[in-house]
Parts: C-alpha cells; structure tokens; sequence
C-alpha cells in the first residue's frame, strides 16, 4: 500500500560535487529535500524508487549512487576494490539521484529501487505501479521524472512548441491529483519532446488505487535550463 | 665565491624531500595548491613594463590590484636581472624596505618574498617583514641562506650555471643542462637545511633565463619532472622572459601566450610556485590546470548536467 509519494526531476546537477565550487538552483535541490522529508515523516516501511531507463529492472537496494557516467573525476579518489571482481553496474542516473536524496535525508531503512523501460508502453507502466503496491508493506513512493528538455532555444533539445503544453498538461495532472490524465499522456509525444518523466509517472498512476484522488502540492516547477522540473508531493490518503 | 670547491661540493648531500606544505610567513600552502608569486619591481629599468611600479604609491596600487587578482604572494625587487647602472646595497635597500614595510602594514598576512642575491637587502627586507628571500643568483652571496634561516624565513634555490649576478649568458654550455640544475638546487637545498633553514620553507627553481639560452630555458621545462620528483616545492619564474620570446620570435609585449604555455606545461609537471606578471591570467591558467589535474573542483558546471 502507498500511503504517500512524491515526485522528483533528476537532472545530474542534482547530485553533491556535480556542478564544481558553484551551488547551482538551491531552491530545487530544497524543494526535493523537503518532498521526501515529507515523505519520511509518515515512517514508511519502505521506500520504493521508481525512475526511468534503458530497461525495466529491479537493482540491489545497497547499490551506491554513482554519478562517474557523469562525472568521471568525482570518484577518481575512491579506492578501488582489491577483489579482481566486476565493478557492479552502476544505477541509472535516475535511481542514482533518488538513491541520493533518500542517503541526504538520513533515510537507511528498506529501500526497493527500481526501473522502468523509457520504452515501456502506458499499460505495462500502469501494471508495474500495480505491482509494487501490490507487494508492499506500508510504502513512500519516490518518483523521479522530468519533464520536456525542449523548453527554449538553449535548451538541451532545443526549442519544440508543443513541449509547454505538453508540461502544462502533467503540472495539471498533478495539482488536480488526476491519475487518469497522466495514464493518458502520449508516450511518443513524450519522447519526442524528451519528457524523461513519462514511464515514471504512469507508473505512479498504477501504483495508486484506482479512482483515488491524492491531494497533491507542487513544491517547485520551472525550467531554468530548458529542462521541466517539477516537484510534488501526493497525499493518497484523503 | 665565485666557483665552489669542486671536491667539495661533490661530497655535499643532495637531499629529497617527502611532498608536503610549504610554509611561508604563517601560512601553510598544501602540495595541491599552485601559487602566483606576483612581481613588483622597485626599479626604473626593468625588462617588462620598465618604471611601471618605480613610484612608491603606484606600486602599493599595484599591490591592491593583484592581490584582488588572486595574487598569493610578492615578490618584491630593487635590482634587475639584467646588467646596468650599478645598484649599491644601500640603494637596493632604500628602493625595497620602506615598500616591505608598507605592504606589511597593509596586509599583515600576505606572503612578501623579496627578489635579492645580498644578504644585507636580504636582512634588512626580513626585518621589515619578508617571508622568503628569492635568491635568484644561485647563492652567490652565502650568507643569505644565513639570514634565512636567522630569521625563520623561506628560501629559493636557484640554479644559474656559472653566470655571475647581473649578466648575461655568454655562450652557456652545459653536458647536461637539467641534470645541472637538480644537482645545483638539490646541493643548495642541502646547505640550507644545514645553515638552518626549515624543509618545508625552501623551494627549487631552474630559473629560466639565468645563465641560459634558450634552448637550455626550452630543456629545464621539458624535464621539470626532474625536480619536481625530488619532492621540493618547484618555482617556474618564466613571464615573459626572452626564452619565450625567442622561441615565439615574439618582443616582451607579446609573450603573454607563451608564458601562459610554460605556466600550464610547468603546472602539469608539478610546479608549485609562479613568479608572474600577469596575475589574473596566470591564475586562471593555473585554475584552469588545476581542473584538469583534479586537484580543484570547477567553478560552476551546467552544460549537459540539467
């Protein structure tokens, strides 16, 4: 059972030391602090994470968020293992981000982490939020997701029309805590406006019972570099 | 004084060093941390910008420029490398003391080395307040390691070949030009400890240019590894010097790229000090490297991140 989720962006900036001397939007790093300290307060038997990736997949609960993808010199210090072993795959960026802020807010108790498919189809997202409710003690949701990266001209993607609509489409959802419109978002759409977010919200959508209505807040919701964060807290219990 | 006692000198220690801080005046600069030594020149007839910080109040502006620039130490001059109207030691000490004593009322902290090859400027200035005394002429003059060592100040070992002080190289051989240098700045490093000066306050430096030419300035820089191995924090003071110019076939306005390029070269081979003109360009050659390294994180990083 859910009894509370949040959602948050995943951008790499995000993560400790990514973005060099400078703290780069404090104000969305704070907005994700306080969702899952929201989230936290309800003392969750568990945390499930569930961000998008290249592939549907559960991953080791003590897997270490590893941003080196990303930044290869921030983990050049760590010593390496003497055991001639694989170096396990690293989580993806998204799981790795909520790993994090789940380590940043003190949280050690029971964690699933868990992908799913950039490609999955809304169905099979809808059947995999089904899934972890279903088999869950008392659960937080954390959510990553982002919206469009084609937001401006100097976005990462580059300026598409239909990206604002398309984001103004999800914040709606959110603030209206209407499921039915995020199970209903367009995943080529989605992808072509590169709304990471999409898997992962509908995934939220299956999670939580049908025909609920979760009261929900919007902590933050921008797009500074082109990128749509968005940062919410979804209260299933009203 | 002139030339050692051969037999001498081959019986003398060459220490190493384990890599550590370098200490000078109260501060303590960790091995990670590349420093801009910023010129001040108290004469009129310097090679660069000659006269530009002659006048006592200009200069001291000066002073407030660079350390805004990211200056972390002066060094401070009253005599030119290059030959010219004598510059007695009463004249030396008029043109640096009084500054000495200026700079140290205004910035108690800021570390102050003062460039001289005379023990008694060289007294006088840690008198005032300098921190470390740039011995750029290869210890011509003994007891400034003396004074050094007298006054808990820094010392720089040079390396100059067999130049005396204020002349230019005159068809300069060496077998071995690199192999010279560690083996002179390793021998003065050995006789500082032993006048009493402390480890982690005495720095080596090639000294580009000195008693050089340029293809000799071109092999100390290829081989800084050399020193910088020994584990001595090494200075490059290369700005804008003639084997810059030489190689760029550049004049002295126009050699800023090339110095940046030793400056980067050195930075990656382990120096630790630059005795420099230009200091805000210097420091961000050096941040810039730093970055590289890994020894110093970005200022501000979103490109491809958000």
């Amino acid at each position: 059972m859910i009894i509370r989720a949040a959602l948050c962006p995943s951008p790499p900036l995000l993560a400790s030391g990514v973005t060099g001397l400078a703290d780069v939007l404090p104000e969305l790093r704070e907005a994700c602090e306080a969702a899952v300290g929201w989230l936290l307060a309800a003392a969750p038997d568990e945390v499930t994470v569930i961000g998008p990736a290249a592939a549907t997949a559960t991953w080791p609960p003590d897997s270490v968020p590893d941003l080196s993808m990303h930044a290869p010199a921030l983990n050049r210090a760590r010593p390496t293992p003497a055991a001639a072993l694989p170096p396990p795959s690293p989580l993806p960026l998204s799981l790795a981000i909520g790993a994090q802020l789940l380590d940043a807010a003190g949280y050690s108790g029971p964690r699933v982490l868990q992908s799913v498919a950039e490609s999955a189809s809304p169905d099979a997202c809808l059947d995999l939020g089904r899934d972890l409710a279903a088999d869950a003690p008392l659960t937080a949701l954390l959510v990553m997701g982002d919206g469009s990266a084609r937001r401006s001209a100097a976005a990462p993607g580059y300026l598409d029309e239909r990206a604002e609509p398309f984001d103004t489409v999800v914040e709606q959802a959110l603030r209206d805590g209407d499921l039915p419109a995020l199970a209903a978002l367009d995943p080529d759409l989605a992808r072509d406006l590169l709304a990471a977010g999409r898997p992962a919200w509908q995934a939220l959508a299956g999670a939580l019972s049908p025909g609920a209505r979760p009261r929900t807040r919007i902590l933050y919701s921008d797009a500074p570099f082109g990128v749509t964060y968005l940062v919410a807290t979804l209260d299933p219990a009203s | 004084m002139i030339m050692d006692d051969v037999a001498g000198a081959a019986s003398e220690s060459r220490p190493r060093r384990t890599p550590g801080p370098l200490r000078l005046g109260g501060r303590e600069f960790p091995p990670e941390r590349a420093l801009v030594m910023a010129i001040v020149n108290r004469t009129p007839d310097s090679f660069y910008r000659p006269g530009a910080t002659w006048d006592e109040d200009v200069a001291l502006e000066r002073v407030h420029a660079i350390v805004a620039e990211g200056a972390d130490l002066l060094d401070i001059g009253g005599v030119p490398a290059k030959p010219g109207p004598e510059v007695t030691v009463a004249e030396e000490i008029r043109r640096i003391v009084p500054f000495v004593e200026r700079v140290r009322a205004a910035y108690p902290d800021l570390v102050i080395s003062v460039d001289t090859w005379r023990h008694e400027p060289a007294r006088a200035a840690c008198e005032a307040g300098a921190d470390l005394l740039n011995d750029t002429w290869s210890a011509w003059d003994p007891k400034v390691a003396d004074v050094a060592a007298e006054f808990g100040a820094g010392l720089v070992c040079s390396h100059v070949g067999v130049a005396l002080p204020r002349t230019r190289p005159h068809r300069a051989a060496f077998a071995d030009v690199a192999a010279d240098a560690l083996d002179r700045v390793l021998l003065l490093a050995g006789r500082a400890l032993a006048a009493g000066v402390e480890a982690d306050r005495i720095v080596i430096d090639p000294a580009h240019d000195f008693g050089k030419n340029t293809w000799h300035s071109l092999e100390v820089t290829r081989r800084l590894e050399d020193l910088t191995a020994t584990g001595w924090p090494v200075l490059m003071s290369a700005s804008r010097k003639d084997f810059v110019g030489e190689t760029l076939g550049v004049g002295v306005d126009d050699r800023l790229a090339g110095t940046l390029a030793v400056t980067a070269v050195g930075a990656w081979l382990g120096a630790r000090m630059f005795r420099a003109h230009d200091v805000r360009q210097t420091r961000q050659a050096l941040d810039m490297v730093a970055s590289i390294k890994g020894d110093r994180p970005p200022a501000r990083l979103t490109r491809g991140l958000a």
